[in-house]
């Protein structure tokens, strides 16, 4: 076995000291006749690197391939193989797994080539799943989109249950009695008399016998831990005693430290620079030009970036105009402008002769760039070798990095090793590569010694791609009391080339859906209701932000839903659940409206309460916010969400990631923008960007309901909403119509 | 340089301006405390010197010399765990759980400077520490828990 | 205050509350040789300094939360992360200022290089007293303050200066590091303008 096949065995089998008598639940069934990535990866032998459930005679191991970046995705993906494997997850040992096209299907994807279709039952079933989700975008967007849920809902719980027969198949061989005679409980099977014969015993029989792949899957009733009210994330004990390892804690032997500077201006030159001061302080190894910049590795983190700090450089020019003022006129001069148009996915009745019908309500939006800004800036362990790279990262795209690894190192791409690592967050900012890139560079230059290279927190906040700037332009009218026409015109750069661009170093052709995502996509049927996207030219280059297109649109849609039914005077919830088209999603307004116990707009003096809805990701989530209008400035009170997932899995971490998106939504609506001056963008730390902190923060009720047909996932969907609920309740109790965001820019916040 | 990190005592060669949190964190492995901002902007580094919260970002090997130092490592392990830490598991507080040894470090000072805070006095103490996931709803119920759990309530 | 409160604030209050060493030279001008029109000009320049945001953003008065303003912040506005200093004046009943605002070695000069980092002295941080109002106020109401004994500590003018003299967490006004903008003058122009309007007879502008 190679070197870096070694070495991928060895991290594969975390917590495990005894390979003999592994088993790969899984694989087999992969081995069957018709070829497919996986295969590949298992030549030479490497039976031990299986998709999900791996049990030897030390333990058992569950591989949870959808990356956690903190939304629970590893405990739930570790609670669906469980359930139907019937062990406390809490016994396993949880492992991201080594990267690999049976857990990364883009994997194809990347190489170019149509996704594959694997025809094996099991299999199958949880690509289908894949396939389901709604954007072809999706199925290179590994970890995102809320889509772990969806994705692995039935292929997981398939993985337990084929693991769990075929244990019983290895216990019926055994002891002679039947499979359909044996149960399971806790982590053994239990004969007929009461005996109970452990997993991790039948370890080494299992791996002999075929896989019992035609299995039937439990009915949610009779779930024990999967949808009940007490379901412990695996990973919370870890976090609150300072002992998850997160990438930037990760060490080896002898491993060096390093930092960069690199151009503000993204991918712009470095035209001179002066390390003569650098070079000499304590601690630091070297000094070394990186791709855009200029590289410290020195024995200590502090010591690298106080010496990249005492480097003098001269950046050149930014590529790209980067001059917040600039970038609106642009921004202005697209929307509407035929020669920009993109797409236009809604168009219903007739929009033009509505317009020139009756007065014309106008109402012009904006909102800034955004950084994701992780509490854990960027980082990468790197060691590069004659003939393999390996990466220690936290990561939403680990098979993109082995690619660039691959390429940047010079070596093969099966030799390119990618261990993902716990993340202190993401928000989009890990579906990007470039500190990874930097740190294979890096490496390279101390082939055979590891390096982590750390971002300080400026240098990730002027390196991180932003949500991109948008404007808007509405155009509606009112007829008898109700909502006529909306027309919303979108306009904004394209992420989706910008990011392909940068992973793959290809572009995706045709109209970019995320632009007017969040608008044309909305369960309302408006008589006569439009919505077209306008690309605006690539200026600051942007990527995805938790919710990507309907981070901005849901405030763009919602918030001049709002201002037309006020002009129509009718209520601004009763007027939504009358427009609604959608079952499911009236029933989240109405849910929303008994937990508010809304009666209309106002509160009484100086108090009102907004309402606001968007349907992200296949959710509808509708939320009311409360305000008061202190001498101070605005006061947020409480908020209520209510949004439908189709099916709870956790429902603890369900309420964490509905209030979450709240607080994200509302406090970047609140009090955050990045603006730019010629180069980066001029916050460069939290003093800046400030998000939301604990003062600020209402009291949140979250209810979900469970009346879609579809199971989906809710990272994203409590994102989009917050602002326009926000914005509709300040209007509401101060008489005030805020169009731009951030809102502090136009009222005070206590 | 001879620091007392939960109650072990360390030789450390470093410049006497080298922030604890980077002495900790790379010289002596203990990386509970977390990097963030270096700037006492987001609190992720809390750690507790002669008992009192402060961001260890903003302190030099030189300050602390001769200091008790407490991290989270120190407060409680995953066998033995703080009040606070129990509490903060039942309440299933952490999301990407960055930010949480500072949260907990912070919370813990709060309590024995103010054995029984109001909401005022949680959201006074507490918003120095940031929480990107938006996860303050469950510290303020988690630090209101422990107060009456530690009060014997 | 709660008792806890009160101990912790007497004891951080006594230590390291002066330097040992002088820092200017107090050298006042003999009575009477300071006209009233030189003083008022010296009142002027002190009152430069004492609403210079180095040193009124912590003279909030009654209000327990400092500043963020000056021209790094734009728009005034309340420190952020909402601060409270407390009646302690230094965070004890809710977060100590001394949390991010870390007591320094005092013979360390470059603790505050940092830009937007938490300044730093070789003394607690805290909010000047509440009597001690100047953020935001009039000249005419600081000068009436700083020669108010039953305002200012009771002081006299040279208490004052002896004040500027040693307490560290005014000097850092002058070398605040980190990009931001000092106090205008310098700590020894200060302290001579405030010995000459005492010369003078600690004339104010509404007199």
């Amino acid at each position: 076995m190679s070197k870096a096949g070694t070495i991928a065995r060895r991290t594969f089998l975390l917590g495990s000291a005894a390979i003999a008598g592994g088993v790969a639940f899984g694989t087999y069934a992969a081995k069957r006749p018709i070829p497919n990535p996986l295969l590949d990866s298992l030549a030479e032998g490497e039976a031990a690197i299986t998709p999900y459930v791996e049990i030897n005679a030390d333990g058992i191991t569950l591989i949870t391939p959808r990356a956690d970046k903190g939304q629970g995705s590893y405990s739930v993906q570790a609670h669906l193989i469980a359930e139907e494997l019937d062990i406390d997850p809490a016994t396993a040992t949880i492992s991201p797994g080594i990267p690999g096209p049976a857990y990364y299907n883009g994997a194809a994807l990347s190489e170019g080539v149509p996704f594959p279709s694997y025809d094996e039952s099991w299999l199958a079933e949880g690509l289908r799943s894949f396939m389901a989700v709604p954007a072809k975008l999706l199925s290179v967007q590994i970890t995102g989109g809320s889509s772990t849920v969806p994705d692995s809902y039935v292929r997981l719980r398939m993985a337990g249950a084929i693991a769990r027969e075929t244990l019983k198949q290895a216990a019926a061989n055994r002891t002679g009695v039947s499979r359909s005679a044996l149960s399971t409980e806790d982590g053994h099977v239990v004969l007929p008399d009461g005996e109970r014969i452990a997993y991790t015993a039948l370890a080494a029989d299992a791996a002999k016998i075929d896989p019992i792949d035609d299995v039937t899957l439990r009915p949610s009733s009779a779930w024990k831990r999967l949808g009940q009210p007490n379901m412990p994330r695996v990973d919370m004990v870890a976090k609150c005693t300072g002992t998850e390892t997160y990438g930037i804690d990760f060490k080896l032997p002898g491993m060096l430290y390093a930092t960069v500077r690199a151009n503000p201006g993204i991918a712009g030159t470095v035209e001179r620079y002066d390390a003569s001061t650098a070079k000499d302080m304590r601690g630091v190894h070297s000094i070394v030009p990186i791709s855009h910049g200029i590289a410290v590795i020195a024995d200590n983190t502090w010591r690298a970036f106080q010496a990249a700090d005492a480097i003098d450089i001269d950046w050149g020019p930014s590529p790209y105009l980067a001059n917040s003022p600039e970038i609106f006129e642009t921004l202005e001069a697209t929307v509407g402008n035929a020669d920009a148009y993109d797409h236009r996915q809604r168009d219903e009745g007739d929009v033009e002769a509505a317009l020139g019908a009756s007065d014309v309500l106008e109402a012009a939006y904006k909102i800034p760039y955004l950084a994701h800004a992780p509490l854990e800036p960027m980082n990468a362990v790197v060691l590069v070798n004659e003939t393999t790279v390996e990466i220690w990262t936290g990561t939403q795209i680990p098979l993109f990095i082995r690619d660039k690894a691959a390429e940047i190192a010079g070596v093969e791409k099966r030799s390119a090793l990618v261990y993902v690592q716990p993340m202190g967050g993401s928000f989009g900012h890990r579906l990007e590569l470039t500190h990874v890139e930097q740190a294979i560079e890096i490496a390279k230059t101390v082939m055979g010694t590891p390096v982590k290279m750390t971002w300080s927190r400026e240098e990730d906040m002027s390196h991180d791609y932003p949500r991109p700037a948008a404007v808007a332009m509405g155009r509606g009218t009112v007829k008898a009391g109700q909502v006529d026409t909306f027309d919303l015109s979108v306009a904004q750069s394209s992420l989706m080339p910008d990011w392909f661009g940068r992973l793959a170093g290809m572009t995706i052709p045709g109209p970019d859906a995320t632009i007017t995502t969040g608008s044309w996509d909305q369960p309302f049927a408006i008589p006569n209701y439009r919505v077209t996207g306008y690309r605006a030219p690539a200026m600051v280059p942007v990527s995805s932000w938790r919710s990507v297109g309907a981070s901005g649109n849901g405030f763009f849609h919602d918030s001049f839903l709002d201002e037309l039914i006020h002009a129509a005077g009718a209520d601004p919830l009763a007027e939504r659940i009358r427009l609604c088209l959608h079952g499911t999603s009236r029933k989240v307004l109405e849910a929303v409206g008994q937990m508010s116990g809304w009666d209309g707009p106002s509160l009484g003096e100086n108090r009102g309460r907004g309402v606001a809805f968007c349907m992200s990701f296949g959710v509808p989530c509708a939320i009311v916010t409360e305000v008061t209008h202190t001498e101070a400035g605005i006061k947020l009170d409480k908020v209520f969400v209510a949004a439908d997932v189709g099916e709870v899995l956790d429902p603890t971490n369900l309420e964490a990631q509905l209030f979450g998106g709240a607080i994200w939504g509302l406090g970047h609506a609140m009090n955050c923008e990045l603006t730019y001056d010629g180069q980066g963008p001029e916050q460069t730390n939290y003093h800046a960007y400030e998000g939301m902190r604990m003062y600020q923060t209402p009291q949140i009720e979250v209810k979900a309901l469970s009346n879609g047909s579809k199971i989906k996932g809710v990272g994203e969907p409590g994102v989009p909403p917050s602002a326009p609920s926000l914005a509709n309740a300040i209007f509401a109790a101060t008489g005030k119509r805020i169009r731009e965001l951030p809102l502090n820019k136009h009222i005070d916040f206590v | 340089m001879k620091l007392s990190v939960n109650g072990t005592e360390h030789e450390v060669d470093v410049e006497p301006d080298m922030p604890l949190l980077w002495v900790l964190r790379d010289e002596l492995g203990i990386t509970g405390p977390k990097f963030g901002c270096g700037i006492a902007q987001c609190g992720a580094c809390t750690v507790h010197v002669d008992g009192l919260a402060v961001r260890s970002c903003q302190l030099a090997a030189v300050d602390v010399e001769g200091s008790d130092i407490t991290t989270i490592e120190g407060l409680g392990t995953p066998d033995n765990l703080h009040v606070v830490q129990e509490v903060w598991i039942a309440h299933q507080v952490a999301q990407c759980g960055y930010c949480q040894s500072g949260q907990i470090m912070q919370a813990v000072s709060l309590l024995e400077l103010n054995p029984e805070p109001t909401d005022d006095d949680i959201d006074a103490a507490m918003s120095g520490n940031l929480c990107r996931c938006g996860t303050y709803p469950r510290i303020r119920a988690a630090v209101k828990a422990a107060a009456a759990k530690l009060n014997g309530v | 205050m709660k008792p806890i409160f009160a101990t912790l604030t007497a004891l951080i209050l006594s230590a390291g509350m002066t330097s040992a060493e002088d820092k200017v030279q107090i050298d006042p001008p003999a009575a009477g040789s300071i006209s009233p029109e030189q003083g008022l000009q010296a009142w002027s320049r002190i009152y430069e300094v004492t609403s210079h945001p180095r040193c009124a953003n912590c003279h909030t008065g009654a209000s327990d939360r400092p500043m963020w303003s000056g021209p790094a912040y734009g728009k005034a506005r309340v420190h952020g992360m909402n601060i409270r200093a407390g009646e302690s004046r230094i965070g004890a009943e809710f977060l100590m200022c001394a949390t991010c605002h870390t007591t320094k070695q005092e013979d360390w000069d470059n603790a505050n290089l940092t830009p937007h980092a938490a300044p730093r002295v070789a003394t607690s941080w805290r909010l000047a007293p509440v009597e001690a109002h100047w953020f935001g106020q009039s000249s005419e109401s600081i000068c009436a303050q700083l020669r108010d004994p039953a305002l200012n500590g009771d002081r006299d003018v040279m208490d004052l200066a002896e004040h500027l003299n040693h307490d560290l967490i005014l000097h850092w006004a002058w070398a605040p590091g980190g990009g931001r903008e000092p106090a205008p003058y310098s700590l020894q122009a200060h302290v001579d303008d405030l010995l000459a309007w005492g010369a003078a007879g600690t004339p104010c502008p509404q007199d």
